[in-house]
């Protein structure tokens, strides 16, 4: 971990507004995103819940600048990433944003470490400085020792560690996590969460996970539920608290 | 900058290694290809060599001097005069290092009939100094009969084996030679047949006549003038440099190219130039749809390493790698895979001309009786050669259809879009 802590910025982490995403045209059109308008807060840890295809991973795509919107606009720390060039957007995600995937998706032919200093090497982060970082990280989260090991030689657990910890290295302002904990038992979420609590309360780093874990909407300050690709709630707790509606099934 | 390079490179190359088995029928195709079109083209070069050493060596050398008008008029009018090869043969000798110079001597060649007591044919007469040009002379290996020309000798002659038999001549036997000498007039020699030689060259073998240059230059009343020098070198490799330096050398003492034209022999010989050139291109123009086929190979084995790695180009392109890098990893690995392939290839081609047939190839089953190539002779046993300029030319066709084949599978990496890609399975 690096011992810069990502200032307050000025301008928000994240703004959406009337932010559509729709595939397909037509009477087959589907709006996977629909009219979002958001406000994300930078150092907010943020939990997106709903069912199965509420449109939680566009809206998360959409913010990564993974995808473009069909309509309205995407801010990430003020700037429309929209209106950004495709190597802009490549920039963007890799100074400001860390993703991490549900399915890990760490790169078969990198060692653990590798995969976990890519988007360090990609910034032209010194070998040394760089080594010195994910051992450091590596040691907190369990992995000490794993260095060496391809992603197929690791457990489940320990593959979303490494996918976290390349999220997190080089202090990004933004984490984006689609369902980080959907493939792990019950010691290694919390394990993980517990590593992004602490980088969110002690560096700032505004997380917005998409999730079904109850575990990790327990640890969120805010909640916000997505139905049919629009937002049905959007309300702050106190962590530990879980307010009924989160799982509530939806009207049809 | 440095470090994004490295990690495409890292990338690129453990993904081969990955695919190793898919990688290595791809590089075993390009490597065999390649391996046997090197060795095809050394056995061209080899040959190449031979026709060119043959052809020298059959009075051009590898560096011919003539009246400039000579090669057009074969007229004796068009010659060089004494003194001016005297200058030749000196600014040969400042020129040419002690050890490539091998002989440099005159010639009088000239167009006229030799006649037998039963018949007479038209015949190229050849005075030859047989002290500079009897070590090096093609036809001094060629004697079938008799002996090739001596120190002394005044009226001896050689003669091709089909001349004899159309003249009716053995050896001993009696010939006139007819030609009109420098005033202009039919002059006759009588000689008296000593050798008889055959090449393999038809037009040589039954149209050439050769005697020393002493009696030649007394017959046609030439006094020391001669109609050509011809200079012998170690090696091809200087040959143009040497001309050109004789050339201004020439200059410089006064004898200019209106006096003596100073020419390399594919200048000199230029239908065996072109037979040779043609021989090249034939080769390259088949190295290159080979290797076209081949290329088809790296593109589908590039391709299918794309498409099965979808989801990982996609995760790379969302953790910040931009399309360019994208494009840039698939073509390190296409053009790693196609260069390593090539270099296997050549040392292949290497190891199979250099060594398994550095005796050379016997070639005579294919030919039954002798081969010639645009006027020379061609020896059964053919060495290979390795000439710089194929490998720098086989290397730098190898890179291009590298790039090329690589250029699809590369585009198409950068069209991948990261959200898409990560919903695939590959």
């Amino acid at each position: 971990m690096t011992s810069k802590r990502n200032e307050p910025a000025s301008s928000p982490a994240v703004e959406t507004h009337e932010l559509w995403k729709t595939f397909g045209e037509g009477e087959t059109a589907v709006h996977a995103v629909e009219n979002v308008s958001v406000t994300i807060g930078s150092g907010e840890f943020v939990a997106l819940c709903g069912p199965s295809g509420s449109g939680k991973t566009t809206l998360v795509n959409l913010i990564g600048g993974l995808t473009d919107p069909t309509r309205g606009q995407v801010l990430v720390d003020g700037r429309d990433v929209g209106a950004m060039s495709e190597r802009q957007r490549a920039q963007l995600r890799l100074d400001r944003i860390g993703f991490v995937f549900q399915a890990y998706n760490l790169l078969p032919v990198l060692t653990a470490l590798e995969n976990a200093e890519f988007p360090l090497m990609l910034r032209g982060v010194h070998r040394d400085e760089r080594r010195e970082e994910v051992s450091k990280l590596f040691k907190h989260i369990g992995l000490g020792g794993l260095e060496d090991r391809r992603p197929g030689t690791l457990s489940g657990g320990q593959q979303q560690r490494v996918a976290v910890a390349r999220a997190v290295l080089g202090a990004p302002a933004l984490i984006l996590a689609d369902e980080p904990t959907a493939n792990l038992d019950t010691q290694a979420s919390d394990a993980l969460l517990e590593v992004m609590e602490i980088l969110n309360q002690e560096r700032g780093v505004t997380f917005i996970f998409c999730t079904h874990d109850p575990r990790v909407m327990r640890r969120a300050r805010r909640i916000i539920r997505l139905v049919d690709g629009h937002v049905e709630r959007d309300a702050e707790k106190e962590s530990g608290n879980l307010p009924s509606w989160v799982l509530e099934p939806v009207e049809t | 900058m440095m470090e994004r390079w490295l990690l495409i490179t890292r990338i690129a190359l453990r993904n081969l290694r990955r695919q190793l088995r898919r990688s290595s029928l791809t590089a075993s195709a390009m490597v065999l290809g390649i391996g046997f079109l090197m060795f095809i083209r050394a056995l061209e070069g080899g040959a190449h060599l031979m026709y060119v050493e043959t052809a020298t060596r059959m009075g051009t050398g590898h560096i011919a001097m003539e009246h400039p008008d000579y090669m057009g008029s074969q007229d004796l009018m068009d010659r060089i005069a004494a003194s001016d090869l005297k200058r030749a043969h000196q600014a040969v000798e400042e020129t040419a290092r002690p050890e490539e110079l091998v002989a440099a001597f005159p010639q009088v060649n000239v167009g006229g009939l030799a006649q037998s007591a039963s018949s007479s044919i038209p015949v190229r007469i050849s005075g030859v100094d047989p002290e500079l040009e009897g070590d090096v002379s093609f036809f001094a290996d060629k004697m079938v009969e008799g002996r090739y020309l001596e120190p002394g000798d005044r009226l001896e002659a050689i003669v091709g084996v089909a001349v004899a038999e159309r003249l009716r001549l053995e050896l001993g036997s009696r010939l006139v030679l007819m030609a009109a000498g420098a005033g202009g007039e039919l002059e006759s020699q009588l000689v008296l047949v000593t050798g008889l030689f055959r090449t393999g060259v038809p037009e040589v073998d039954r149209g050439v006549v050769q005697l020393p240059i002493t009696t030649a230059r007394e017959w046609l009343e030439l006094e020391d003038d001669a109609t050509s020098m011809s200079v012998i070198l170690a090696s091809d490799e200087r040959t143009g440099q040497i001309a050109a330096a004789v050339r201004d050398r020439l200059e410089e003492s006064g004898v200019g190219t209106d006096r003596i034209a100073v020419r390399p022999w594919w200048e000199a010989m230029p239908d065996l130039y072109a037979g040779l050139r043609a021989d090249a291109v034939q080769t390259y123009v088949m190295l290159v749809i080979l290797l076209g086929i081949v290329a088809l190979a790296v593109v589908n084995s590039i391709l299918m390493a794309v498409l099965n790695r979808t989801r990982e180009f996609g995760v790379m392109r969302a953790l910040g790698l931009n399309r360019l890098s994208v494009g840039a990893m698939v073509m390190v690995e296409g053009v790693i895979l196609t260069l390593a392939s090539g270099l296997a290839g050549m040392l292949l081609g290497l190891a199979v001309s250099l060594g398994l047939f550095r005796d050379g190839v016997d070639i005579s089953w294919l030919f039954g009786g002798d081969l010639a190539f645009a006027g020379a002779i061609v020896e059964p046993v053919i060495s290979p050669a390795i000439l710089t300029v194929d490998v720098v030319a086989i290397l730098s066709i190898v890179m291009a259809i590298g790039i090329l084949a690589t250029l699809y599978p590369a585009w198409h990496a950068t069209r991948i879009e990261p959200a898409e890609a990560m919903k695939t399975d590959e």
